[in-house]
């Protein structure tokens, strides 16, 4: 008998053990988590002094966002699962179709931005990158098309032009941005597919490179390393770059990317640079753990500006209208993490946070939530533009308070 | 029973210090290969900081790992009445390995604790476990032998 109570007794111990050790992990988690998700404490202000309108709901994650060349306030809108969509300025909403080959859609893997070539007006020829391949073998692949000049809009002759290498497991860290530059070829963003941060300094792959090609999907002759990874390098050392502009009147290229927990930077793209990562951060990794000891070392080019903790920029735009002219020339960057639409101007100290919009989402049943931001674009009209990311993600239209709609 | 949680807390510990200064150590290696100087200093100094910015999350893995691991090699060894010592570390070795393939598919991160990401980085830091459940049991039920030895 006393053995038999002795067995209850140490079972009993054990449970209790239990019971305070996943107590404590279930109080420890989310402070963990809430860590990682800190944002300054500087708050976003909300929308006063400006008018935002809801132009169009329920888009599934949304990625990218293009006014139409042509119709004004018109806009090709992406989706991460692949959907292509054609708003008009009144918020209806034309699917269009697009079979993109390879498409693989899981985690932050999908379809990603939509460009248009610079000849769009007598070409038609519209660009898309998107996550290609399957759940242990992909990479991020361009396809260009030929966008039809009436409607309904059609997609047609799509050719996958470039396929970034190798390909790899996961579904993290695509990159995934492209921008024009005045010679007509495009620049491409590209991911470190998070488990392989070390292969942004190896030269032989495109892993964690902005790469340039042709609208052909050739690499450019006078790229930095002709001779390496088939002569695409542009530039390399990045973690996940999902922002990408080029400013005509600087002729300057700015770029930024997403630290880990910290260190998001805004970058000076230049050809040849190595822009460090893992080897320098600002920023260390999710567990707390330091990726590198170090912030910068020679031959890496610092960035102009980091953000410390994250917020995850997710897109940005230079802003050229007349509704905002205090802004003009200024950054607008999109935050996911950071819920926010950041305004970045320089000054003698650099690159400074000149205002910051945040967006609630008026229609959730529950507590208005501050909206993660996922790409942000100026239209004809001067007014800014932003995508919402969520399920249900939103077009919405931002313009100074007072100003009349349409 | 203040035994018990006094030999779990004290493992844990020891667990979490040891692993965390092992993930270090395979982190500033990938830098190493990258050509990045790290000076004896700097490597110090990174120990320090992932100690006390790393090791509490690790601990809190390690932790949730035991409470499941530990009592099924307790039972298996009251089972076999035999080998208790040997289930424990192997538990811990066990249930770390299935722990960090756990925490990966939960996670929104391919893989959560860098250093696991390959072969020799995943056995080394679930050998932490192996220790986790050693250093229980050695404190726990320990041997007459070793109740015998000096406590320093």
């Amino acid at each position: 008998m006393s053995t038999w109570r002795k067995k209850v007794k140490k079972i009993l111990l054990w449970l209790s053990l239990e019971l305070v050790i996943v107590v404590a992990a279930v109080l420890l988690i989310p402070q963990a988590q809430a860590s990682q998700s800190q944002v300054p404490d500087v708050e976003a202000e909300p929308t006063n002094g400006f008018g935002v309108m809801v132009i169009a709901n329920e888009l599934k994650h949304p990625w990218s966002l293009v006014e139409l060349p042509g119709h004004p306030l018109h806009f090709l809108v992406t989706e991460r699962d692949g959907g292509f969509k054609r708003i008009s300025e009144l918020g209806f909403i034309d699917d269009i179709p697009l079979v993109l080959p390879d498409l693989f859609v899981s985690g932050q893997a999908g379809l990603f931005a939509v460009s248009l070539a610079p000849d769009f007006a007598t070409s038609r020829a519209v660009f898309f990158s998107y996550a290609c391949g399957t759940a242990t073998a992909n990479s991020t692949c361009v396809v260009r098309g030929k966008l039809s000049g009436s409607l309904p809009l059609k997609v047609t002759g799509l050719t996958k032009i470039f396929t970034a290498q190798p390909l790899r497991e996961g579904a993290a860290h695509y990159g995934g941005r492209m921008v024009w530059l005045p010679d007509g070829t495009l620049l491409l963003t590209l991911g470190d597919g998070f488990d392989y941060r070390e292969q942004a300094q190896n030269l032989d792959n495109h892993i964690g490179k902005i790469v340039r090609m042709s609208p052909t999907g050739d690499a450019v002759a006078g790229n930095p390393f002709p001779n390496k990874a088939g002569g695409y390098i542009f530039s390399y050392g990045h973690r996940n770059s999902q922002g990408l502009v080029y400013d005509a009147e600087q002729n300057v290229i700015w770029q930024h990317e997403h630290g880990p927990r910290g260190g998001d930077e805004l970058n000076r793209l230049q050809a040849g640079k190595n822009y460090g990562w893992p080897m320098t951060s600002y920023g260390v990794d999710y567990t707390g753990a330091l990726v590198t000891p170090y912030k910068d070392l020679p031959g890496v080019t610092a960035p102009e500006y980091q953000w410390t903790p994250s917020l995850a920029p997710a897109d940005m735009v230079i802003y050229q209208g007349d509704l905002f002219s205090q802004w003009e020339g200024a950054l607008l960057v999109a935050q996911l993490a950071g819920r926010r639409l950041q305004v970045l101007q320089t000054s003698e100290n650099g690159w400074q946070v000149a205002h910051e919009l945040s967006f609630t989402d008026s229609a959730a049943d529950a507590e208005p939530n501050k909206q993660r931001i996922r790409a942000v674009t100026v239209a004809s009209d001067g007014a800014i533009y932003v995508l919402t990311d969520s399920s249900s993600g939103q077009l919405l239209r931002v313009t100074p308070a007072g100003h009349s709609s349409f | 029973m203040v035994r018990m949680i006094i030999a779990f807390v004290l493992a844990m510990v020891a667990a979490a210090i040891v692993g965390s200064i092992i993930q270090t150590q395979f982190n500033l290696a990938a830098l190493v290969e990258l050509s990045v100087p790290i000076s004896f200093d700097t490597r110090i100094s990174t120990i320090i900081h992932d100690l006390l910015h790393f090791s509490p999350t690790f601990a809190v893995i390690i932790a949730a790992v035991m409470v499941v691991a530990l009592p099924v090699a307790y039972a298996i060894s009251r089972w076999l009445d035999h080998g208790e010592r040997w289930w424990f570390t192997l538990a811990g070795f066990v249930g770390l390995l299935v722990g960090f393939y756990v925490v990966n598919e939960l996670a929104p991160m391919p893989t959560l604790i860098a250093a696991t990401r390959s072969w020799p980085g995943l056995v080394s830091m679930s050998l932490t476990g192996a220790l986790a459940g050693w250093l229980f049991d050695r404190l726990w039920h320990p041997t007459e032998q070793e109740l015998k030895e000096p406590v320093v």
